[in-house]
């Protein structure tokens, strides 16, 4: 008998254990936990909406009864667009909670500072919500970016102010990160092309809020077009300052400044002629996709005073991928699974570009782990309203 | 030449607001000896009250600056009355620290009410047309900033010197025991302080939020008009101005000049150095305390 008992007790530890393995972090029979951090104050506030876009998504993705038997509890938090506040906020979510996957983040130097926490736990991240070199050099097998790269959109749009506008001397107010400085090398890159060289690189701190040295530098260097990679608020009081000191370039700015209707008014119509670049459908897009997230994700779930804007429906994009892969895997959703199936993804198309990505490979990196490869210009007409003014570029 | 006297005028242009937001601090100080770091957030509280009669009450101009102005010297006074008043033993650094919690509690119900999307006040004056002083140029909003900072403080030290009531104030900050015996409410006094460095607070932040108005819209001014205030001693009302101007001007010249990336830190070197070489500050007359 006592053998017996202890033959069944073996028999169950060993049960038990594989059983454990077999269960995911942050995945039981009906629910999937997925986390974000995103800034609901402080100076990079306005594109805190990435995070709530997602959240109402995915309420909608519940509502629809989830994916495969399960549902999605989805954990944000504020941080203030502060790395320490991000890593702070991701290690007690993932050792308090247990996060299966994230997704979204704003933030180059917020997700830079929780990047090798959650690669070295090889937990799933989908779409950054920052267009970083740093994502895919080196690539990471947990790792998936969505957004074009801020270096790809420099380059749109120094080949179209030299191809279209016939411009020759681009300069670049740039946020002195990674953010920044990405952009200041797409642009040098595609003018090194041309021949042409940035007649003015300007340096912007998160913390400066008198923009007038910066501009007297674009002013001095006699730019005919000035690149703006800096927050929202910086890029108005640039263009406000530079009316003030009558100096009027052609405004050119990141897909982190595309929400028109916001710009227009916070800078009391100067964003009007400002062209940016953008990589989503616009918020008034009769694309039947886009028509379905706003009556169903937005007008049923999103807090009232929010607004459909290009930061709200980009926190759609960056999360789709991650949902068709979840889907692909069936009930049998593991981290490992997550990341074959996502590996399969091929010219998906969601609200987005067209997101392709390939089996690891560290030698191509902008092949297997960047998905969104595709942007398209943008001007902003009176009243904030957009005109579209290329369609997508797929640029090396 | 042109670029040098532009970064000078740029620099007087900027330092107009530091100074609005040095001489609100130095008011509290004079009085009661308290840095008060809730000072920008209590101007930020009244500009997005503002911000709202405006937009969507359809208050006018007049009517809701009136109105701003109003609110600001009332809640100057509650806070005083409600909050430092109450405080337990009260010594300087405790105010200090009840200050710091004011400052957040008041950020976070703005952040709250508002939400994170940056906004515009509308204002009789575009912040963005600009006079030109040959090849120089200031924008409209920064002469109107100047002229009233200006103001404010010849306002201010007039009302200080001669007034009862500033004298009353002068007596309170100086021996506050002595001023009580010759019958002079010092709890009253400092309400008022309070009141009045609040509305001059409010003054500043009702002249940034014409360009753009977010939860942490006055916290750099504030830190400037600090510094400003260290530089001409924390108790003189001229000497916290010209520091701010000097401040204005050191950023924009060292901006243009030295480094970009270092201007807004310069301020902050400032404050190190003149304590290092003049602790009391460039225009205190030293007071000493008897005891």
């Amino acid at each position: 008998m006592k053998r017996i008992l202890l033959a069944l007790s073996i028999v169950g530890m060993v049960l038990g254990v594989s059983l454990g393995a077999a269960a995911e972090q942050g995945v039981t029979d009906t629910e999937i936990h997925i986390g974000q951090w995103g800034p609901q104050t402080g100076p990079a506030a306005p594109w805190g909406s990435v995070a709530r876009g997602a959240d109402a998504y995915f309420k909608m993705i519940n509502a629809e009864g989830g994916i495969n038997g399960r549902k999605i509890v989805y954990h944000m938090f504020d941080d203030g667009y502060n790395p320490a506040k991000t890593k702070a906020g991701v290690k007690e979510l993932q050792e308090n909670i247990g996060m299966f996957a994230y997704t979204g983040g704003v933030g180059t130097a917020c997700g830079l500072s929780v990047l090798d926490y959650l690669m070295d736990r090889k937990i799933p991240w989908v779409g950054p919500s920052a267009g970083s070199l740093d994502w895919i050099h080196p690539p990471h097998k947990y790792l998936f970016a969505v957004y074009p790269l801020y270096y790809i959109e420099a380059k749109a749009l120094c080949r179209y102010a030299i191809k279209n506008l016939g411009k020759k001397r681009v300069a670049i107010a740039y946020q002195n990160d990674d953010y920044g400085k990405n952009g200041v090398k797409g642009a040098e890159e595609e003018l090194a092309s041309n021949g042409l060289k940035l007649v003015a690189e300007v340096p912007v701190e998160k913390s400066d809020t008198d923009m007038k040295s910066h501009v007297m530098k674009l002013k001095n260097a006699k730019a005919d077009v000035v690149l703006l990679w800096v927050t929202p608020i910086h890029a108005v009081r640039i263009v406000g300052t530079g009316r003030a000191l009558r100096f009027a370039p052609q405004w050119m700015s990141t897909s982190t400044c595309s929400d028109f209707p916001l710009m227009y008014t916070i800078s009391k119509g100067l964003w009007g002629g400002v062209i940016a670049t953008t990589f989503g459908e616009l918020p008034d897009s009769d694309n039947p996709l886009m028509m379905k997230y706003k009556k169903e994700a937005f007008d049923k779930f999103a807090a009232k005073g929010e607004r459909w804007g290009v930061f709200y429906t980009a926190g759609i994009t960056f999360a789709e991928p991650l949902i068709e892969g979840i889907k692909r895997c069936g009930r049998d959703l593991t981290r490992e699974r997550l990341v074959k199936e996502m590996e399969g993804i091929r010219n998906f198309k969601g609200i987005g570009g067209r997101i392709s990505y390939a089996p690891f490979d560290v030698s191509k990196p902008y092949e297997c782990r960047q998905g969104m490869k595709e942007v398209y210009l943008v001007k902003c007409l009176k009243g904030g309203e957009y005109e579209k003014l290329s369609d997508w570029m797929e640029i090396r | 030449m042109i670029g040098f006297l532009q970064a000078v005028t740029s620099g007087i242009a900027v330092g107009s607001s530091y100074a609005l937001m040095g001489l609100a601090m130095v008011i509290i100080y004079k009085t009661s000896e308290v840095v008060n770091f809730a000072q920008g957030e209590m101007a930020l509280l009244s500009c997005f009250l503002t911000y709202m009669v405006l937009e969507f009450y359809g208050f006018s101009f007049l009517a809701a600056f009136a109105g701003a102005l109003a609110f600001a010297a009332f809640l100057g006074g509650f806070l005083e009355f409600a909050v430092l008043r109450r405080a337990k033993e009260p010594n300087v650094l405790g105010m200090i620290i009840i200050t710091i919690g004011l400052e957040m509690i008041l950020m976070g119900i703005v952040s709250w009410k508002f939400g994170a999307d940056p906004k515009t006040m509308s204002f009789p004056i575009s912040p963005y047309d600009s006079v030109a002083i040959g090849e120089v140029f200031v924008s409209s909003l920064e002469v109107l900033t100047f002229i009233v900072a200006l103001t404010v403080m010849a306002v201010l030290f007039l009302f200080l010197r001669y007034s009862k009531l500033g004298v009353a104030m002068k007596a309170t900050q100086q021996n506050s025991m002595a001023a009580r015996l010759m019958g002079i409410r010092t709890n009253r006094i400092l309400m008022i302080t309070w009141g009045i460095s609040s509305v001059v607070g409010c003054l500043a932040g009702l002249l940034i939020s014409p360009i753009t108005m977010q939860p942490y819209m006055m916290w750099d001014p504030m830190l400037k008009g600090f510094a400003a205030a260290v530089m001409g001693g924390m108790t003189s009302l001229p000497g916290s101005v010209f520091g701010a101007y000097l401040i204005g001007i050191i950023e924009n010249l060292f901006g243009s000049y030295v480094s970009i990336e270092f201007k807004s830190v310069v301020a902050f070197a400032i404050i190190v150095l003149v304590l290092c070489i003049k602790p009391s500050g460039l225009f205190a007359r030293h007071y000493v305390k008897k005891v």
